[in-house]
């Protein structure tokens, strides 16, 4: 009478272990290639995206260790940088692949903009950048990491909750007042991907991520985004500003909007470069 | 009451023999677990006993048992402390009590939220027990038991049968006396350290303090609380006098407080360090490379924890 059960649970394993073997890690080239193409119309349409032959870049690593933290970066080649006006971040198999699109304003560099991901299953990244005249290119990294979407969040979660929508900014070093400002912006929100289950409730904790992030550099854009749970808890982006008017000081202002309507913002003087 | 009466009246020998038939009859009681036998135990100091976890990740071998576990036998009752990182490990655990004493266990205290820990809990419900956790540990348990549970099962397949989330049913904040009989446990919540939820253990008769995952020996630490938190409650741990300690990785047995003086060393070194990456520009993924260098070829599992390790420290420390 013992047997049966253990065949059983023997028998359901193995269904277990080949449903395991055709996930996300065990994909073909030619599947993951079906998965961009059908990515690429549901978020472009008919529009032609072209190959970015190096003048998009992504910096990520191939072997993420924290598949909740995996940072990217983006880089744009210097000759296309001041045509770019928009930048999409899709991970081809998360649940939501459309991590992030940048809507650039006059006054980003769009020569590199960082931020960290959730990686739910070893997958594509692309990065697909916009002209101001809507031509689409489109780079491609592949990274292994898997887990990242459900992976338990909050290390210290009092500490989350009273920091909830605190923002700061760090300002790299520059030695001339007409260098861009590279700015380092850290935001503290769960950005909870609705994919973890309270076992006490059995339900699951809801969602709750950032949606917009408007960035402004004395009343002028310089980049809104709009994101979704594939943004790490405290996210995180580094970019650079390129003020028009270097003689009056700068004051940087970020503006959060997050899906239960809870509105942030924070401004900060830019410092000149001989106090940094 | 009839066993005890039973073991009055009966030889060394034949209570031996008893408890012999006594682990045996356990053992058959976990029909499905035929296969289980008691695990090995060291009796550190009198009434005290732990079970040596092995210094690997979880994996089918080992069932998950990589963590020190045990138990604190008084004059009434037993307290289990830690039941293991599978329902399996918690039944091969409850069979090592009932070969030593039919003495009520009373409590199974969860000293944090990690599924070596924890997940042998399931294995004591028919005992009844108070499960003490941290005032945290439930909150903890929400956002990722489940995710735990999942990791467990495709880790060791059908060895994680029976392995539960076992809610505590008392709750820890700041400090929890228990007395087992002529034997009183202290058991006092910490502050974020290695988690948000770590429990130690001070038994008063021999004074053992049990830091569980507060402590670890040979095998690196994992930072999943706080670095600067965990550095902040060592050195008050540390001023703490006890005979002995017990880590949660490691010997079963270590002196105090020198024995922390590794750990110590390693988590000032990757905050050290951290803090001069953070500073320097270096970015989260290639910290680790830069990052308490001085510490590698003195831990065991090194290379497996120590860049997660910096990365959230650096998540943490980067707003400072």
């Amino acid at each position: 009478m013992g047997v049966t059960p253990a065949i059983s649970r023997r028998v359901l394993a193995a269904i277990v272990l080949f449903l395991c073997a055709f996930g996300g890690s065990e994909r073909s080239e030619a599947e993951r290639a079906a998965r961009w193409s059908d990515l690429k119309h549901a978020i472009f349409g008919d529009r032609t995206v072209e190959d970015a032959a190096n003048r998009v870049t992504i910096d990520a690593p191939a072997r993420a260790e924290d598949a909740a933290v995996v940072p990217v970066a983006v880089r744009i080649a210097e000759a296309l940088a001041p045509e770019i006006r928009g930048l999409y971040l899709v991970i081809d198999d998360n649940p939501s692949p459309l991590a992030a699109h940048f809507l650039l304003g006059p006054l980003a560099d769009a020569r590199e903009i960082a931020t960290r991901v959730r990686v739910d299953d070893y997958t594509y990244l692309h990065a697909v950048a916009e002209t101001a005249d809507g031509r689409l290119y489109a780079a491609a990294r592949f990274i292994k990491a898997a887990g990242g979407c459900s992976a338990p969040a909050g290390k210290d979660q009092a500490l989350a909750l009273e920091r909830l929508g605190k923002m700061k900014v760090n300002f790299t070093e520059r030695s001339k007042t007409d260098e861009p400002v590279r700015v380092k912006l850290l935001i503290s929100h769960p950005n909870n991907s609705g994919l973890q289950m309270d076992q006490a409730t059995r339900n699951y904790i809801p969602a709750d991520f950032m949606q917009t992030l408007e960035v402004t550099y004395n009343g002028q854009s310089v980049f809104r985004l709009e994101s979704d749970v594939a943004i790490s808890e405290d996210p995180t982006f580094n970019f650079s500003i390129r003020p028009t008017d270097w003689s009056s000081p700068g004051v940087i202002k970020a503006e959060i909007l997050d899906s239960s309507k809870r509105h942030f913002t924070q401004s900060w003087p830019v410092p000149n470069p001989a106090q940094m | 009451m009839a066993p005890l009466i039973a073991l009055l009246l009966l030889s060394r020998r034949s209570v031996l023999a008893l408890a012999a038939i006594t682990a045996a009859v356990a053992l058959m009681a976990s029909a499905s677990h035929a296969e289980t036998s008691p695990l090995p135990v060291t009796e550190i100091a009198p009434g005290v006993f732990i079970h040596g976890g092995a210094h690997e990740a979880a994996n089918p071998a080992n069932g998950d048992a990589i963590a020190n576990i045990g138990f604190i036998i008084g004059r009434d009752a037993v307290a289990v402390i830690d039941p293991g990182g599978s329902f399996e490990e918690g039944t091969a655990l409850r069979a090592t009590i009932r070969a030593r004493t039919d003495r009520r266990i009373r409590y199974v205290i969860l000293t944090h939220v990690h599924p070596d820990h924890i997940f042998g809990a399931a294995a004591f419900r028919d005992d009844h027990p108070d499960f003490i956790g941290h005032a945290k540990l439930p909150g903890a348990l929400a956002q990722r038991g489940e995710y735990y549970l999942r990791r467990l099962r495709s880790v060791l397949g059908e060895e994680a049968d029976g392995s539960e989330i076992v809610l505590p049913t008392i709750l820890v904040s700041d400090r929890l006396e228990l007395d087992l009989g002529d034997r009183g446990l202290t058991i006092q919540a910490q502050g974020p350290a290695h988690t948000d939820n770590d429990l130690t253990v001070f038994d008063k008769n021999t004074r053992t303090f049990w830091l569980a995952d507060l402590l670890f020996i040979d095998r690196i630490p994992a930072i999943d609380g706080s670095i600067v938190g965990w550095l902040d409650e060592l050195r008050r741990m540390r001023a703490i006098p006890a005979e002995r300690a017990v880590p949660g990785h490691g010997p079963v047995s270590v002196s105090w407080p020198d024995a922390a003086e590794p750990e110590r060393r390693y988590l000032e070194a990757v905050a050290r360090d951290t803090r001069a990456a953070i500073k320097s520009g270096i970015g989260i993924a290639d910290a680790w490379h830069h990052v308490a260098n001085s510490e590698r070829g003195r831990w065991l599992l090194f290379d497996d924890y120590h860049p997660r390790n910096v990365t959230a420290s650096y998540k943490e420390l980067e707003w400072e």
